[in-house]
């Protein structure tokens, strides 16, 4: 009866696998097919009409305006039969802005007074390309990274575009291990101010710095939870390097992983539910996934997530958590790579040295390092910029969320 | 071939390293100097690994046994610090390298020196030596 089963089974095997095959698109034809992280096709872009801006400094802040939407790159700007019509004014530096839809809806309306013109306008940029396309913008939106240009390795914080940039530690012994929390209010990072590695959160609005774990042994590793509240850790006082969560409303600690091994990079799932990261128990570091228990008492399960790699670190889900991005070695050298979340094929998208992956809010670009370069990438097209370059060596760049 | 197979459960794993039956938590770390804030004297030789692995070998434990002879006379305190060479991602190299310094604290407790005589810290490759060493520090 088996042997029938194992026969039924073969055979619609080879018989599936020709269907599969036939759909397959020739090498030529590929190349017009819209290039997707999800492999879904893009939708169409919205049309998106810009009209004069009113005041003083209408004019200045109309052309700041369109240069960033048009860097953006999120909507099609027309002033022929538009979805949405941006219309304000701007007076001193303030800037008040109005999204208004095909039906006459105002969607947006709002007045930015910070000091800066342009920040204003980065703000409204990303306010609108919320209220149009649902996803978040990335003018606001900040890198933090580990350079070694100062003579220690510090944190720093860039642009999207690689400037405005900014130090933010100036520890004796050096930072290292940035984490941002979603709306860039706060940096965790690992401090060696006492001579060991400590857990710090710095608010950069107030600027005081507090200490989250200075254990016995080694902490590091650190990663905003995607409300702020909680910080996954690696912490090694239980005579072994464990992941924990710490819980900074509270100060209390949960440990999450039960391994022997080498444990590192946790990141959290977007749903703040589980947490992935990579352990090495012997035979190289792998990814696993755990869940977060909302009670002591709930048993919490974990997954080891199978990638084909034998050697992988640094794993990040996507804002969507379809994808996740991490750090493999092939052959020798490192090389980032994306791989469908739970199931989906893999995708190296850039090898020779390239490491530490970090998504932009919106999903659409990669942050990494290579060669202590830190580059931006866009999965859609492909296209790849060095954005900070000649600033020490660069490493650990973490993408705000 | 069929009745040779339920002895595979008594081979050991090829692909894994021995785990610990007792591992001990680290006590506090008041008092001990970090080899950050200034020149630490070695207590043996700097111990080697290879690649990624943190199980001691032979040598390791032969290293070892000056560090278990030295502790017995005037009883020191020692800071086991683990280093990592570039080239690995950052975040694991710290783990990998607090992992070796874990297991020298392991084995020099299993030798009987005394548990809270030891602190472990792991700089990967954010402190030199920037090489796959673990290096003990009399204090």
């Amino acid at each position: 009866m088996s042997v029938l089963r194992l026969f039924i089974f073969l055979s619609l095997s080879t018989a599936l696998v020709p269907c599969a095959q036939s759909v397959t698109l020739p090498a030529w034809l590929r190349l017009l097919k819209p290039m997707s992280r999800a492999g879904a096709p893009r939708a169409a872009l919205k049309r998106v009409s810009v009209s004069d801006f009113t005041g003083g400094t209408g004019e200045s802040a109309l052309r700041g305006l369109v240069k960033e939407l048009t860097q953006a790159r999120e909507f099609t700007l027309t002033s022929e039969s538009p979805d949405f019509t941006i219309s304000g004014s701007s007076v001193g530096g303030r800037v008040t802005g109005r999204v208004v839809n095909r039906e006459g809806e105002k969607l947006l309306d709002r007045t930015y007074a910070a000091p800066g013109l342009d920040e204003n306008l980065k703000a409204f940029a990303d306010d609108l390309i919320f209220a149009v396309t649902g996803k978040p913008g990335l003018a606001t939106s900040r890198i933090a990274f580990v350079s070694d240009k100062s003579g220690t390795k510090q944190v720093y914080l860039c642009d999207p575009d690689g400037k405005d940039l900014q130090q933010v530690t100036h520890h004796t012994y050096g930072c290292v291990s940035p984490s941002l929390n979603a709306d860039g209010s706060a940096v965790a990072y690992t401090s060696y101010k006492t001579g060991f590695p400590v857990v710090q959160v710095l608010d950069l609005g107030l600027g005081w710095e507090r200490t989250v774990s200075d254990t016995p042994g080694s902490s590091f590793g650190s990663a905003f939870s995607p409300d702020g509240n909680r910080l996954a850790v690696v912490m090694s006082f239980l005579g072994n390097p464990e992941i924990f969560v710490i819980d900074l409303t509270t100060n209390s600690a949960a440990c999450i992983s039960d391994t022997t091994g080498v444990p590192g990079s946790p990141s959290w799932h977007p749903d703040g539910k589980q947490v992935i990261f990579s352990d090495d128990r012997g035979d190289g570091p792998r990814l696993y996934v755990t869940e977060v228990s909302e009670t002591n008492e709930a048993e919490a399960k974990r997954i080891r997530w199978r990638t084909g790699y034998g050697f992988c670190a640094d794993p990040e889900f996507s804002p969507e958590a379809d994808s996740v991005a991490f750090t493999a070695r092939i052959g020798s050298e490192l090389a980032v790579v994306v791989k469908g979340w739970p199931n989906g094929s893999s995708r190296v998208i850039q090898s020779g040295g390239a490491a530490h992956p970090s998504w932009s809010p919106n999903g659409r670009y990669l942050c990494y390092t290579q060669h202590g370069t830190l580059y931006v990438q866009n999965l859609y097209t492909g296209q790849k910029q060095a954005i900070l370059n000649g600033h020490g060596q660069i490493t650990e760049p973490r993408w705000m969320k | 071939m069929l009745g040779a197979l339920p002895a595979c459960k008594s081979l050991p794993s090829l692909s894994r390293e021995k785990e610990a039956e007792v591992v001990f938590a680290l006590g506090p770390r008041d008092g001990f100097t970090s080899p950050l804030s200034g020149a630490l004297k070695p207590a043996c030789p700097a111990l080697e690994f290879a690649g990624e692995k943190f199980a001691l070998t032979g040598a390791h434990k032969k290293t070892l046994a000056v560090v278990v002879a030295d502790w017995s006379k005037d009883k020191p305190r020692y800071l086991i610090a683990g280093y990592s060479q570039p080239g690995l991602p950052d975040d694991f190299a710290r783990s990998l390298s607090e992992r070796r310094a874990q297991a020298v604290r392991q084995y020099l407790i299993e030798s009987g020196v005394e548990a809270a005589n030891m602190q472990t810290v792991g700089y990967g490759f954010d402190s030199s030596p920037t090489s796959s060493v673990v290096v003990i520090y009399r204090q």
